[in-house]
């Protein structure tokens, strides 16, 4: 039966994909563009598609002049999201640079804010977004509310406890204080560095008066130190506080909690990878048989289009599963991106999204007359799939009417399924709704693709 | 002068036959603007999380509410019997929110009450925006259940300048006039420089009386003449769509306009001269002139985060100077002193591209 099967099928097969296997080895264009490229664009991408907000610059207009003020000033400036670019007399000199776009920030403090501090009242700070980088505004913006909130709580915890910044004080404060000291984590990490979970003081009762510097911004995990009479904040704000109770809101990262940028990118850029790279490259060698009339020729042997297609595809679909492992391989080297669910389901998936690339470029090839034409084509068509895809930003960020025209992208369920896979760790059991709609949406290409051909041939 | 002009009649009666050329030239930018347009931002609406209520008083209903009217938000509640990173894992939400039992009680009687916030973190820069939210409607809170107090010694008061509603097509809308414009033209003027070579048309330059200086201006003329009709369509297309305006003075704009398309034609020209193969030019084009430009000019990703080894390189985009140009016309508005650099870096970048494309064309023509 099965030598039958052989002689049958294989008997023309075989020499029709060798044909193309040799074809495919003596361009040499053709296999350099199947390794530099992506292994290239896979590293650029990673590091260079970066909207990680860090070393903001940032500009202080200080009129109060005061211990208060500094302390403000040298909570931002201790935080790595900030970079403390210069002062300014008046806010229409720090606007002025704004406008330049020399500085991302700026934080205008007013005359009266060591006087309103005195006096427990609210002091307003002005802080100015240089907003036309929508996502670095935004970020800047949590930061900078991050720093004076977790100041806030350091103001307010160190009326009647301040954090102290020795912890060899510890033993002697849990000692003394006749509440223990509740210690909560606090979701204060700046700078997009690594969530810092590292719990800081929550003191709740009353501890004796001493003298100490001021408040170090870092997360104390030492409990309470004496008193700071330095800062004038009542102690009546902790009995509202004790009336109040607080809400300490404790924010894990899962999956990444790194925030490394860079996963999320390679990630989502292998499937773009593999539908461009595979659509340009099947497009190409379709479209050199037509150019160069060897088509006709291909007709002429008892080949039947079935086979010529199978042969067509084939080797070519071997070639960019190669490539998947070559990117995969690269990602992990260069990025250190992690594999954790399996590596069988991200290889069948990246072999149908090579098989929707190669089911668009014979389809394209179908259309065009010329080489010429056939990459122009490809030129204009891939840009969309890449964009619409959320491999590279969020799917969330575009309108709503166009997040649904996203699903028929096999870009877009590749992606979900490899950061399944890679980052979450996921398996078929919570994926096979993506993989289902790869699957169907590569087979239609296919499809698509042969008919188109077959019609051509014929 | 005559001969350039007689070139560049040349040039423009092809582009005209070459229908499917010009209305790609033509069309498609405008196509690929909206899309980008409106597609491409980092900034997030609308993201689902789950929440799981242990509590299930008013108190704790009040503080979902919170969240529930963020714009950032959409809130769906989450069954107490399934575990909350379920939700993450298959990618229903992309953060869960749990609230404890005895959240009232404990809040009322002023102990610390700690909710369990979980964000998926495989999009680095979403679970960032998440974080400062979720803490924000926290503090937020806090501050509405007890009101008149001074438990915010500090008040911080935002303002967003130059884009308060953060609309991110202000951010992207200009910058995608120059990254089409660094696209389409450099593309029409290296097909039609590798055509020549490709077909040996060239060999009749080389047998004319035109010199290769008059015979590059005339080319470049004519796409320019191309790239100026697609710069106006451009600029139209992304007043009407994205609703910008030109803010304060517009010259730095104007005349970095008209040395951008020089030096974006005069780039096609130059890869065309050295790559007689139109497919390869193409290729080249469309690694050199979109990727680059796209991921190396500040276009979404800043460039202060490209590592310093690979930042010089985008020294050398052109696309980088325009985009800013761009951004600072139609939304920041500095005028000459913010923006005098880039004009004089894209004269620098054109006058480079010009020279090698004239250097390759006279070694041509000794050669042949």
């Amino acid at each position: 039966m099965k030598s039958l099967l052989d002689q049958f099928t294989g008997l023309r097969l075989w020499p029709l994909m060798v044909k193309e296997l040799l074809q495919i080895g003596r361009n040499r264009r053709l296999v350099i563009s199947l390794v530099i490229p992506p292994t290239l664009m896979m590293v650029i991408f990673g590091f260079a598609l970066n909207p990680k907000v860090s070393g903001l610059r940032l500009g202080i207009v200080d009129m109060s002049r005061s211990a208060e003020s500094r302390e403000l000033i040298s909570a931002f400036g201790e935080s790595r999201a900030f970079e403390v670019k210069g002062y300014y007399e008046s806010s229409e000199r720090l606007g002025a640079e704004l406008s330049k776009g020399k500085l991302d920030i700026g934080l205008v403090i007013p005359w009266d804010f060591a006087r309103k501090r005195a006096r427990r009242q609210t002091a307003d700070v002005q802080i100015l977004l240089d907003a036309v980088n929508t996502n670095n505004a935004e970020i800047a913006g949590g930061y900078a509310g991050l720093i004076i909130r977790s100041l806030n709580e350091r103001i307010a915890a160190s009326s009647p406890a301040p954090v102290a910044i020795n912890p060899a004080v510890a033993p002697s404060s849990s000692a003394i204080g006749g509440s223990p000291a509740q210690v909560a984590p606090s979701p204060s990490a700046m700078g997009g560095s690594p969530d810092q979970l590292a719990p800081s003081p929550f003191p709740m009762g009353q501890s004796p008066g001493q003298f100490t510097p001021l408040p170090a911004i870092s997360a104390n995990p030492s409990g309470q130190s004496p008193q700071d009479t330095g800062v004038p904040v009542a102690i009546d704000m902790t009995e509202q506080k004790v009336g109040h109770g607080s809400i300490v809101t404790r924010i894990a990262l899962l999956f990444n909690p790194g925030l490394v940028n860079s996963w999320f990118i390679v990630t989502g850029t292998m499937g773009i990878l593999l539908v461009n790279n595979g659509s340009v490259v099947s497009a190409a060698t379709m479209i050199k048989e037509k150019e160069v009339g060897t088509i006709e020729q291909l007709l002429m042997t008892p080949a039947t289009a079935t086979e010529i297609t199978i042969a067509k595809i084939g080797p070519l679909f071997f070639l960019l599963v190669c490539e998947i492992l070559l990117v995969l391989l690269t990602g992990y080297l260069v990025f250190g991106v992690p594999v954790r669910g399996s590596l069988f389901l991200l290889i069948f998936s990246g072999s149908l999204c090579v098989l929707a690339g190669i089911g668009i470029g014979i389809t394209l090839a179908t259309f065009t007359r010329s080489q010429q034409q056939a990459q122009l084509m490809a030129f204009f068509i891939n840009p969309p799939i890449s964009m619409l895809s959320g491999a590279t930003y969020p799917v969330e960020g575009m309108p709503e009417w166009l997040r649904p025209v996203t699903l028929l992208n096999p870009v877009r369920h590749f992606s979900i399924i490899a950061r399944g896979v890679m980052l979450k760790g996921v398996g078929i059991d919570v994926l096979y709704p993506n993989l289902l709609a790869l699957l169907g949406i590569s087979l239609l290409l296919i499809a698509i693709s042969s008919w188109r051909f077959r019609k051509q041939l014929g | 002068m005559r001969r350039i002009i007689a070139q560049c009649r040349k040039e423009l009666t092809q582009i005209l036959r070459d229908r499917l050329a010009l209305s790609l030239a033509l069309l498609l930018p405008l196509i690929l603007l909206y899309l980008m347009g409106i597609s491409i931002s980092l900034t997030v609406k609308d993201i689902a999380i789950v929440v799981q209520d242990l509590d299930q008083t008013p108190l704790s209903r009040r503080y979902i509410d919170a969240f529930r009217s963020s714009l950032t938000f959409r809130v769906d509640p989450w069954p107490i019997t399934e575990q909350p990173w379920k939700a993450l894992e298959d990618g229903t939400a992309r953060g869960a929110l749990v609230i404890p039992k005895n959240f009232e009680r404990d809040l009322l009687r002023g102990d610390a009450v700690e909710v369990q916030a979980l964000i998926d973190a495989t999009d680095a820069n979403t679970a960032n925006l998440l974080r400062g939210s979720m803490s924000a409607i926290s503090g937020g809170f806090m501050a509405s259940i007890s009101p008149g107090v001074a438990l915010t010694p500090i008040r911080a008061e935002t303002r967003l300048w130059y884009n308060p509603g953060r609309d991110s097509t202000k951010y992207t809308g200009p910058a995608v006039i120059g990254l089409g414009l660094m696209l389409f033209p450099s593309l029409l003027g290296a097909l039609a420089m590798s055509r020549e070579g490709e077909q040996q048309t060239i060999l009749q330059v080389y047998v004319s009386s035109i010199s290769a200086r008059e015979y590059l201006f005339g080319k470049i003329l004519a796409y320019f003449t191309v790239a100026t009709a697609e710069w106006v369509l451009s600029v139209g297309a992304a007043f009407l769509m994205f609703g910008i305006r030109l803010v304060g003075d517009p010259t730095p704009f104007l005349v970095g306009t008209a040395i951008y398309l020089f030096t974006t034609v005069s780039f096609g020209v130059m890869i065309g001269a050295g790559i007689p193969n139109q497919a390869a030019a193409i290729q080249a084009t469309q690694i050199v002139g979109f990727l680059a430009s796209f991921l190396l000019s500040g276009f979404i990703f800043p460039i202060s985060n490209i590592p310093a080894w690979l930042r010089w390189i985008a020294a050398l985009v052109p696309a980088r100077y325009y985009i800013e140009l761009c951004r600072d016309a139609f939304v920041r508005g500095g005028g000459w002193p913010a923006v005098w650099y880039a004009p004089v870096m894209l004269a620098l970048l054109g006058s480079f591209f010009y020279i090698m494309a004239w250097r390759t064309m006279r070694r041509m023509q000794v050669n042949a």
